[in-house]
């Protein structure tokens, strides 16, 4: 057919994991008509772990993701929390958020500037988007005070792989958050020293706080540059026609993150409570509204299900309800159990991925279950709407850093950030918030600084609760990962893990079509995403493809691909003799 | 084969990207300094392919890895993070596919089959890659494992050496950079190769258990165990398997962290079994008998030690010593005789 063309990409680079797009293009209208993304690979963690110790899977369920492990961390040791009844102590709780907060400046860093960055450099603008290059290096940069680039090329310069001014400073940067993060982890990625009952360390001194807050302050620095820099070229890139790139509906979730250490529990009960005074709000946006903040709603409402992955969806019913009385679905995680069947490649109109189709159902609300994106674009929406924390204004989130003089940096003076919610979520504003959510978690931390010496102060040092650990229990750990909500949920019974489910951000943004033939989140961003990519449409390379997959920041412990295609293909394995 | 320009091809297979993620913190040399030239001996290395840092995508990043296994990107060092599945437990589906190129899916293990006959040298970074790691973990669900059990033992490079393993979950930062660093030195003639144990570890980073180089085992020595979370003692009561893991998490990088030293029980996570015993249950004590073993050898080795100490002062005492008794004895005489007087 005239004008349409395939095209499936894998790997798609420069996210973390195994991910592919198969998607139709309409070259006359320049718009992408129909997409899949999948997951070409599995490991069977929840496999590995039936009969293990709960604690366990505090480490091994990490090894899902070496870009964002603590949140799989702190998670699952919510949840283990949780299931062994047991409440750490404030500074358990507080030195567990500075490894998490250490992650998200990293975490963020890397995402805006190392992996999506090089979309936008120099090298990809003058081989794809040919027409901006000139208008670029016409235009001045607003914010040049902070980030010291004159023009818009010349961020676009800085982000070159490998050779620009950003890209390089950016991956130096991103090793004081680790090193932040090790001083209480032990080691990062894979943090060794969560434990149920709050944390393994010994010897804490305020030295400790003060080595965190010394290396905090170069990351403070640089979020002034990052996010300068990034609200000129996101600025200019949108004017460019991007606003419908990669866009879809207002349908957002976020469970929240930063605990108040003293508000924390391990009771189930009290979730909803503790979750609503966490620095980061959680919530769930439905068409633009805000329609819940109660964590223990949104447990309820989380349903599995099978969708197109390569999966046996014939499970029982164990779990009837939450520990506060709620009726429990079904397919709600804490039923839900992993059973793989492998099945044939590309079958595009059957089942075509490793990755499951989380649903959240509005059972007090409409009854429906609804395609929800999860990220930093969703969680700045929440908790700018929330309107609980005190940066929340209804529709921004303001804040303050403060001023650090540090040789290599360029903004010195304390600055002012407003994150204001956008038109739409599209491809641009997730990056945009991406970058925001690096000043804001630094922020946060500064805070926690605070909170953890004055925990000193008053002697509270003591890091772990000791406990008797239950022969059954039942927990949920719930917390935002740096590309979205990740979900932990445990079933212990003799001791030992009976029943362990979890979901990492991407199982929700990667998913596939629903049994209700609802396509995921990555998918409905890019149906009808237009395409800007100049050139002959036969080699188009799908620049705005991986822009809009990029914005997510995916995470699958695989890589999903996608394919471009001079016609339609027919997929088939490649039992791959070597061409030598 | 000239070695002024070598490509890295660095394939990423059941992994979670914890090893590339750690090498970018590498300290002594950084990520930076290697892949911009800026150390003497190490220039010329370029990443020709590596899924999460590569600017090309798709049929693009798919095409070098044809190219390499035809030869164009020779001569070239394969790196492997994560492990390689058993895909004829796939059935007619697939446990790890990594590109497609025209339609066709390529699966780790044909990228693999065909870049080991060619390539320079082969390096498994992590534990996933040497030994099968965290996926192989009992019931070992898609029959994964690493490349030395993949290749085998006997097979080796261009250069003549055997699969080079790198272990850890991730491995130290530095670990890594200095590993593939030494390869490329020994390989250009301007240092030795590393000497492998029978695990293929160097056996100058990993010679020593975690429990020898161990911060914190003045504690042990002295017999101060912590028994909870956050006291200052000996990890081993807390499940630290310190003794039978060989490691030099002394501190992570840049001096900061470390395993042990922060307070956190090993749990051998550079070993060919982790995460199966003897590396797990990860909360329960090490098996007994290397701390038995290590204690009676410790007492002698004590004893041993404490005469070398006190030996030239036994020594320089001992031409004394007849004149001394003499005096005692002369002494005792005095006293019976004192006594008699009595
Ligand atoms: S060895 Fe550990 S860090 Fe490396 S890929 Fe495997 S699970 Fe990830
Ligand atoms: S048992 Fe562990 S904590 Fe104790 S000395 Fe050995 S390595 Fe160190
Ligand atoms: S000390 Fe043990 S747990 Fe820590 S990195 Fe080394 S082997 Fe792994």
């Amino acid at each position: 057919m005239v004008g349409e063309r395939e095209i499936t990409i894998e790997p798609i680079t420069r996210i973390e994991g195994h991910l592919g797009v198969h998607a139709k293009l309409d070259t006359d209208a320049r718009k992408i008509s129909d997409a899949y993304a999948y997951s070409p690979m599995f490991r069977g963690f929840e496999i590995i772990l039936v009969g293990r110790e709960p604690s366990e899977a505090v480490m091994i369920t990490q090894r899902s993701c070496g870009v964002c492990p603590v949140p799989h961390a702190l998670s699952s040791v919510i949840a283990c929390d949780q299931a062994y009844g047991v409440t750490p102590p404030p500074m358990g709780v507080t030195l567990r958020d500075f490894v998490h907060g250490a992650e998200q400046l990293y975490d963020s860093e890397i995402g805006v500037i190392n992996l999506e960055g090089p979309d936008y450099s120099e090298v990809a603008i003058k081989k794809f988007n040919t027409g901006w290059w000139e208008e670029a290096q016409n235009k001045k940069a607003e914010r040049s005070g902070v980030h010291g680039f004159a023009t818009i090329a010349d961020i676009m310069t800085a982000l070159n792989p490998l050779a620009g001014e950003l890209y390089l400073r950016s991956l130096l940067v991103q090793k004081t958050a680790h090193n932040m993060a090790t001083i209480f982890g032990a080691k990062h990625p894979h943090v060794h020293s969560f434990v149920p009952g709050g944390i393994a360390k010994i010897n804490l001194s305020v030295s400790d706080i003060e080595s965190y807050l010394t290396l905090l302050m170069r990351n403070v620095a640089f979020a002034k540059e990052l996010v300068a820099a990034s609200d000129d070229l996101l600025d200019f890139v949108l004017a460019q026609g991007y606003e419908d790139v990669g866009a879809r509906e207002k349908n957002l979730y976020s469970v929240g993150a930063y605990d108040d250490p003293e508000a924390y529990s391990a009771n189930y009960g009290e979730m909803t409570d503790w979750a609503r005074k966490r620095m980061v709000s959680p919530g769930v946006i439905l068409n633009g509204e805000l329609v819940t903040t109660d964590l223990i709603e949104q447990n309820v409402g989380v349903r599995e299900f099978i969708g197109r992955g390569w999966y046996s969806d014939q499970w029982q019913q164990e779990v009837e309800t939450d520990p506060a009385g709620n009726k429990v679905a079904l397919e709600h995680p804490w039923n839900k159990r992993t059973l793989p069947k492998p099945g044939e490649y590309a079958k595009w109109d059957s089942k075509y991925t490793w990755v499951t189709s989380p649903r959240w159902w509005n059972w007090k609300g409409d009854g429906k279950n609804h395609v929800v994106e999860l990220g930093p674009l969703a969680r700045m929406w929440v908790t700018a709407k929330a309107g609980i924390v005190p940066a929340s204004t209804g529709n921004s989130l303001k804040f303050e850093l403060p001023a650090a003089l540090i040789p290599g940096f360029k903004c010195a003076d304390k600055m002012d950030f407003e994150w204001k919610i956008p038109a739409k979520p599209n491809a641009i504003e997730r990056v945009r918030a991406r970058a925001y959510y690096n000043a804001y978690s630094a922020c946060c931390m500064l805070e926690k600084v605070m909170k953890a010496l004055d925990l000193m102060k008053a002697g509270k040092t003591k890091v772990w609760t000791r406990y008797e650990k239950p022969e059954e229990g039942i927990g949920v750990g719930m917390v935002e990962a740096m590309r979205g909500s990740c979900q932990h949920w445990c079933v212990m019974k003799k001791g030992v893990i009976y029943n362990y489910q979890y979901q990492a951000p991407t199982t929700w943004n990667a998913s596939g079509r629903d049994p209700d033939e609802n396509p995921g989140p990555y998918e409905e961003a890019l149906i009808n995403s237009p395409i800007t990519e100049t050139g002959d449409a036969a080699g188009w390379k799908g620049i705005d493809i991986v822009r809009t997959i990029r914005s997510f920041d995916p995470c699958l412990g695989c890589a999903v691909s996608v394919h471009i295609g001079k016609k339609i293909v027919k997929h088939e394995l490649l039992p791959f003799a070597t061409p030598l | 084969m000239s070695l002024e320009e070598i490509n890295l091809i660095w394939l990423e297979g059941q992994d979670c990207a914890g090893c590339t993620i750690s090498i970018k913190q590498a300290s002594n040399p950084t990520l930076i300094d290697i892949l911009t030239g800026a150390i003497p001996g190490l220039g010329g290395l370029k990443l020709a392919f590596h899924p999460t840092l590569m600017f090309e995508w798709g049929e693009d990043a798919a095409k070098v890895l044809i190219d390499a296994m035809e030869g164009k990107y020779d001569p070239f060092v394969l790196i492997l993070e994560g492990a390689i599945p058993d895909e004829g437990k796939a059935g007619e589906g697939v446990f790890c596919g990594i590109a497609d190129y025209e339609g066709k899916l390529l699966k780790l293990s044909d990228v693999i089959d065909g870049l080991a006959k060619r390539c320079a040298a082969a390096v498994a970074i992590g534990t996933c890659a040497s030994y099968g790691g965290i996926p192989h973990g009992n019931p070992n669900p898609t029959g994964a494992k690493g490349l030395l059990d993949y290749l085998g033992r006997d097979w080796t490079g261009g250069l003549g050496l055997p699969v080079i393993c790198v272990p850890g979950c991730p491995p130290r930062p530095d670990n890594m950079v200095q590993v593939l660093g030494q390869a490329v030195l020994a390989a250009r003639g301007l240092a030795p190769l590393p000497e492998l144990d029978e695990w293929h570890r160097p056996v100058a980073l990993f010679g020593s258990t975690m429990h020898e180089l161990c911060p914190i085992c003045g504690f042990y020595a002295e017999g101060t165990d912590a028994h909870g979370f956050g006291e200052t003692g000996c990890l081993g009561a807390l499940g630290c398997k310190g003794i039978i893991s060989h490691c030099n998490n002394t501190t992570w990088v840049d001096g900061y962290g470390g395993c042990t030293g922060t307070g956190v029980p090993c749990f051998g996570c550079t070993e060919p079994e982790f995460p199966d015993p003897p590396t797990s249950p990860f909360f329960a004590k090490a098996p007994a008998m290397p701390f038995i073993i290590e204690n009676i050898t410790g007492m002698l080795a004590h004893a041993e030690m404490g005469f070398e100490r006190f030996k030239p002062i036994i020594e320089s005492l001992l031409p004394q010593i007849p004149e001394f008794i003499e005096v005692l004895d002369k002494q005792m005489e005095e006293e019976k005789d004192k006594g008699r007087k009595i």
